[in-house]
């Protein structure tokens, strides 16, 4: 498994209906984190027809790049709520009493940790730093 | 294949359980007492490999195993100094944790067990069952619900949309003089045994309702009494019973519409005789001398003798007894007496059982926190973050502030952008202090009020233009300032947008008379004056520059995208390099906040202030229509109070924060917050005084303290305007 | 016999009469304390307890049993260290053994902001007379050699306040003590009795209606746990109290070894060994408030870790059981003893987790109000009319909650 990296992205609140026509320049993962927020990693500009959008950049969080079978062997045992069966899926929540985010797609699963819990999570885990 | 019981060997058949194992070496796992060996009592229960009360009915026989029965009297001893911390040492192996989910979890594989599964999977549902023979003992049946099951090597936590429970009926033990002795078994243990080969030698076997006693010599069973005096000799008694226990104490833990009980534990039952004489509960060596003691004594509801005699109340929680005692009291009150509350854990988890895989609070670093450790700092938590508290040496931090400059990271104070078209409603609702009228690339402080009117947090609001705004909160109140906000605007029905910046941002604090020297020298020409805030690029970095102070002296705010807070640190840390620049950590910082008189919302105030008790009522505006708390503040303005902090000083070193302040011999209140001020020559102190009249002077530490206005520092406020 | 057996002191049970001069809603420790203190102090035995089960069957039965007096405001000191005294002479006074054992609390900080509040509150308990003392990580080494000063690497011990006359004493025992020596003085107790009103003549509350008929009274006190605010409300009494659930848990029994009560601010349990050599184990109260008295298995997760991190020693003992009570907890986390504003109806509530070591002062307190007509100068900064007058005793830091 391979050490975490950095993702930059552009963090948006915005209206719900602005949020699902937003068009984000770039190879872009859009996580839909809430009605009103998203994070898009990898995303340089975003553009949305809400004036009163909050466009930042994010760079707090930091992600594991995990095949299936280490997701399984390492991470799944932790998640005491049940995983979505749709691919791609956002899940998130507390895992070993962290807060994470999974992007699940049909092979990997990109573990989310914010920056500042990343040494818990490598504790918690046994993930690499 | 072989263990050690009490330091000598025990050979085992491949298959046994220790119990069996011990039984076949002519042994018996405690001292005497009927043996049920399905895990109903308690009376198998010895010390393996350390872990006292292990029900070896239920423990495999393994090669290696240590196991050491409790003594003949008393309890087991208290080892204080056994395993290895889970956490220190990785010589005590883990228990590992599985969790699983299922539409119906069943727990019991027999007759009812079955059926029940089948019906569920019939109709589509996804079930898992619970076997005891399998190996799954199930520790209770919680709310959710959710099953806790302990295996052989793991804990299994499942999470079911319904669980059924089907564990079916317990032989009854006998209750009479001789029933503590070696060699008694139920008809189900004798069974077990037959089927595994050991050998019983001469059995008597005696139904319960014929039982008189049992003789033996040196502890060990050797004849059956009946009631018509007859008497049979044996190595082994046997004894049947016409009628089973529900097994419900599972049953009887939960209460909740999604847990079903089926088949022999959810049926009625006739208790059997009331004992007459002999130990009612083996676990706790109750006789029913005890039990008639207690009644007696007027201790006469069921629930009352269980506590009173202690019955019930040890490793099989009532599996023996219970139907024994409620017979009991069913016989001499008449009355049908209930089954006692069934509490789990049933089986007994251990500690490292119930805390595997379990996590308490994280604690945040943040980006600078290898910064700091190079600098030497001590780092403590505060408000969930590890922060430096000093980097060595506090007073030396405490003048580079006064006489320098230095670097705090403030990575972890709460941080939030707010918008939208409703923004300064919501942001005059919320706040307590006026909104509207602050101009773009200014700022202000603010307190937040509950709706009590009580100070629970404070900050500063930043207007970047008409509709968006930067909110600070404290360290402390971070964590549940989003949702602060966000409640209120959705409570509000305002079309506002909020994001929160506190992970996303860190933060360095540049002080001290020459800060804005430092800054000139990483790019920064103009930085902006006192409550003012831009954004610039310092060192390359973009930078949200807060111009405010709470140290006293110019003090420049650096927010910044948190993957640059180390570049952004170094380039400070070398670019004032010459100007002696050095880090300062909290004690510091908390000294000189004190010397300005600055409060820290939940140091110096407590859970009912107001803000008049801490001289705040300028950052109040009761001439606004609503703020949070203003219908209470409203309503207490007029009435007396007698609760106030105060600024003091005196002569001599700081007390110890916290000393009580008196005036005569009576103690008014205490010392919130103190420092030995190198800056005024006084120790300064801020304290509450919680009766009326409030006095001048004050006895603290033995001395006298005066009352004295805030700041103890640069009154006038030029240095931190300079 | 044996001796928990033979050393019981018989109950003595009476027919109920239709009035009393004082009628008590509650057969926990403090109502039957009250009624004690009404019978012995001030001779005033016209007097019933009425309880909805057996007695002790709420939090009297429930608690972890810890009586301490280092709190953070003089008021409560002075009330709670008066509780000690008063508990500290009990056995003799009533010749009930209630297994009272003097044990020393440390209550262990892992941080400088949790140390500067220890060191405030061993400031101010000495000055109320207090023995509270900081005690550094080699003297806590010396008073408990089982505590990980590591916190298992994750929850350093920086420190702790030590509060010398600490002690425990068996729930259960001291409810009997109480109920046994008011009902010797011919207090009546009335068990399985549940009141489903107040009687009132007018303004004044005359009475209690239960399920086995009225009962009149010239003082009904409520001395209820859990359903406060339901009794409360049939007088139309309306108290700032919110209801949660508290959980402990006992080990099973072992050869005594484990001397003192050791505490912690941060992680906010507590741990001692009973006199049957339990190791008995709480926590502060669920966040989420209920009046549901089912245990969870998240309480016991995590309190397990929590003391797995304090004491190692305790990851190989078994759980035995788990239980929990119903804590009522007022707006500033202190207690509400006396009048309300309806005449011949008084209270007291608000006893969150921190009932049981009031049980003697908090009865003793109240029998004189009920027998004087007035509030003793000791509980007067606890009445219910602080609220309104936002005059709060707010300690929170004290209570072992958050």
């Amino acid at each position: 498994m391979r050490a975490p990296e950095r993702l930059w992205a552009l963090r948006v609140v915005s209206t719900p209906e602005a949020l699902d026509h937003a068009h984000y320049e770039g190879d872009v993962i859009v996580l839909r984190i809430a009605n009103d927020e998203a994070i898009a990693i990898g995303a340089v500009h975003a553009e949305l027809t809400d004036e009163h959008a909050i466009v930042e950049v994010e760079s707090t969080f930091v992600g594991w790049d995990l095949s299936l079978a280490e997701f399984d062997e390492i991470v799944h045992r932790h998640v005491e709520w049940p995983l979505p069966a749709e691919r791609p899926a956002l899940a998130q929540g507390l895992v070993a009493g962290l807060p994470l985010k999974f992007w699940i797609d049909h092979d990997r699963v990109l573990m989310i940790s914010s920056n500042g819990l990343v040494h818990e999570v490598v504790d918690r885990l046994g993930v690499p730093a | 294949m072989r263990f050690a019981l009490d330091d000598q060997p025990v050979d085992y058949v491949d298959g046994d359980s220790v119990a069996v194992a011990v039984l076949r070496a002519g042994q018996h796992p405690q001292h005497g007492g009927t043996l049920c060996l399905t895990g109903d009592c308690g009376n198998c229960s010895a010390d393996v490999d350390g872990v006292p009360f292990t029900r070896t009915c239920l423990t495999p026989a393994r090669p290696g195993l240590r196991v050491r029965r409790h003594p003949a009297v008393g309890a087991p001893p208290l080892r204080l100094d056994p395993p290895a911390n889970p956490v220190t040492s990785p010589s005590q192996p883990e228990v590992r944790v599985q969790r699983v989910h299922a539409d119906v979890a069943v727990i019991g594989a027999g007759t009812s067990g079955t059926a029940a599964a089948e019906e569920a999977r019939t109709a589509g549902r996804d079930v898992l069952v619970l076997d005891g023979d399998a190996g799954d003992d199930v520790v209770g049946v919680y709310p959710g619900p959710m099953v806790v099951v302990r295996r052989d090597d793991h804990v299994l936590h499942v999470h079911a949309h319904d669980v059924v429970i089907a564990t079916g009926a317990a032989e009854l033990h006998p209750v009479c003089p001789g029933n503590m002795l070696r060699g008694i078994l139920t008809a189900g243990a004798a069974d077990l045994l037959r089927a595994r080969g050991v050998d019983l030698g001469r059995t008597a076997t005696i139904d319960l309702a014929d039982l008189a006693r049992f003789d033996g010599a040196d502890g060990r069973v050797t004849a059956v009494v009946r009631h018509d005096g007859t008497s049979e000799p044996c190595d082994t008694a046997i004894v049947t019973a016409a009628t089973r226990a529900p097994r419900d104490l599972l049953a009887r833990m939960v209460d909740d519409p999604r847990v079903r009980v089926v088949g022999p534990a959810a049926q009625r039952f006739d208790l059997p005789p009331a004992p007459v004489d002999g130990v009612v509960c083996p676990c706790s060596k109750i006789t029913v001398e005890d039990l008639q003691g207690v009644w007696d004594k007027g201790f006469q509801h069921i629930e009352l003798v269980k506590r009173a005699a202690l019955c019930g109340t040890g490793t099989c929680q009532g599996g023996v007894c219970m139907p024994h005692l409620r017979a009991f009291v069913t016989d001499r009150s008449g009355e049908p007496a209930a089954p006692f509350t069934g509490r789990p854990a049933s089986r007994q988890l251990t500690i490292a059982e119930a805390a595997a895989d379990v996590h308490l609070d994280a604690f945040r670093r943040t980006a600078l926190h290898h910064e700091h450790l190079a600098l030497g700092a001590q780092m403590d938590r505060f408000g969930g973050w590890w922060r430096p508290w000093h980097y060595g040496d506090a007073m030396r931090e405490y003048w580079a502030v006064r006489e320098g400059v230095s670097l705090g990271d403030v990575s972890t104070l709460g941080k939030m952008i707010v918008t939208g078209p409703d923004v300064v409603e919501a942001l005059e609702r919320l706040y307590p202090t006026t909104i509207a009228d602050i101009r773009p690339g200014r700022s202000r402080y603010v307190l937040l009020l509950n709706e009590r009117g009580h100070v629970i947090d404070d900050g500063m609001v930043c207007r970047e233009d008409e509709h968006r705004f930067v909110l600070t909160f404290t360290s402390g109140g971070a964590a549940s300032a989003e949702a602060w906000v966000r409640d209120w605007v959705e409570t509000w029905n305002l079309d506002v947008r909020i994001m929160d910046r506190t992970v996303s941002l860190g933060a360095i604090n540049v002080t001290g008379p020459l800060a804005g020297e430092l800054l000139r020298r990483v790019g920064v020409e103009e930085p902006p004056r006192f409550l003012q805030h831009r954004h610039l690029s310092v060192a390359g970095v973009d930078c949200h520059v807060m111009r405010l102070s709470f140290t006293g002296e110019a003090s420049f705010e650096l927010h910044h995208p948190v993957a640059h807070s180390v570049e952004l640190w170094r380039a400070l840390m070398e670019a004032g390099r010459d100007l002696n620049v050095v880090p300062h950590g909290l004690q510091a910082l908390f000294a000189l906040r004190l010397e300005k008189g600055h409060v820290i919302i939940g140091m110096d105030t407590e859970l009912d202030t107001t803000p008049r008790r801490i001289g705040m009522e300028w950052a109040v505006k009761m001439d606004k229509p609503y703020f949070v708390g203003r219908t209470s503040l409203g309503r207490t303005e007029p009435l007396p109070d007698h609760r106030r902090l105060f600024g003091y000083t005196m002569e001599g070193p700081a007390p110890v924060e916290g000393a009580p302040i008196s005036v005569g011999n009576r103690i008014v209140g205490h010392v919130t917050s103190s420092f030995t001020s190198p800056a005024t020559g006084r120790a300064v102190m801020l304290g509450w005084q919680k009766h009326t009249p409030f006095a001048d002077t004050v006895t603290i530490d033995g001395r006298t303290a005066t009352v004295t206005p805030v700041p103890f520092y640069d009154p006038e406020g030029s240095r931190a305007r300079a | 016999m044996n001796e928990f057996v033979e050393t019981l002191l018989s109950l003595t049970w009476h027919e109920p009469r239709s009035s009393y001069d004082v009628v008590i809603i509650g057969g926990g420790g403090h109502g039957l304390a009250t009624a004690y203190y009404l019978a012995t102090r001030h001779g005033i035995t016209n007097v019933a307890v009425v309880e909805a089960d057996y007695i002790g069957s709420g939090n009297s039965g429930r608690n972890t049993t810890i009586i301490r007096s280092n709190y953070g405001i003089p008021e409560s000191i002075r009330f709670y260290r008066h509780s000690q005294v008063l508990y500290d002479r009990l056995e003799d006074e009533t010749g009930c053994w209630i297994m009272h054992a003097t044990k020393g609390l440390i209550w262990l900080a892992h941080t400088e902001s949790a140390m500067r509040a220890e060191r405030a509150r061993c400031q101010l308990n000495n000055a109320m007379g207090v023995e509270t003392v900081l005690v550094d990580p080699v003297e806590i080494k010396r008073l408990c050699p089982q505590i990980d000063l590591s916190g298992g690497g994750r929850y350093p011990v920086l420190g702790a306040s030590y509060h010398v006359p600490a002690s425990t004493a068996r729930h259960d025992r001291v409810v009997w003590a109480y109920a046994q020596g008011a009902m010797e003085r011919g207090v009546h107790v009335l068990q399985q009795t549940t009141v489903t009103g107040l009687l009132r003549d007018g303004d004044r509350v005359v009475g209690v209606r239960t399920n086995r008929g009225d009962i009149a009274a010239g003082t009904v006190m409520s001395a209820v746990g859990g359903d406060v605010t339901t009794i409360a409300s049939y007088a139309g009494v309306r108290l700032p109290v919110r209801t949660h659930p508290l959980q402990a848990f006992v080990t099973n029994g072992y050869s005594q070894g484990f001397g003192p009560i050791v505490s912690d601010t941060e992680l906010l349990c507590y741990i001692s060994q009973t006199a049957r050599g339990q190791m008995l184990i709480g926590h502060e109260y669920d966040r989420e408030q209920s009046y549901s008295r089912q245990s969870s298995f998240q309480f016991l997760q995590a309190n397990a870790v929590k003391m797995s991190y304090l004491l190692p020693f305790v990851r190989n003992l078994r759980i035995l059981r788990q239980w929990t009570g119903r804590c009522d907890v007022s707006a500033d986390f202190s207690p509400i003893m006396g009048f309300t504003g309806v005449d011949g109806f008084v209270i007291t509530t608000g006893w969150g987790t921190w009932g049981f070591k009031a049980i003697p002062a908090g009865g003793e307190q109240m029998a004189e109000l009920i027998a004087t007509g007035r509030t003793p100068e000791m509980i007067a900064p606890f009445a219910l009319d602080r609220f309104a007058a936002d005059h709060s005793m707010a300690d929170q830091g004290s209570t072992g909650t958050r």
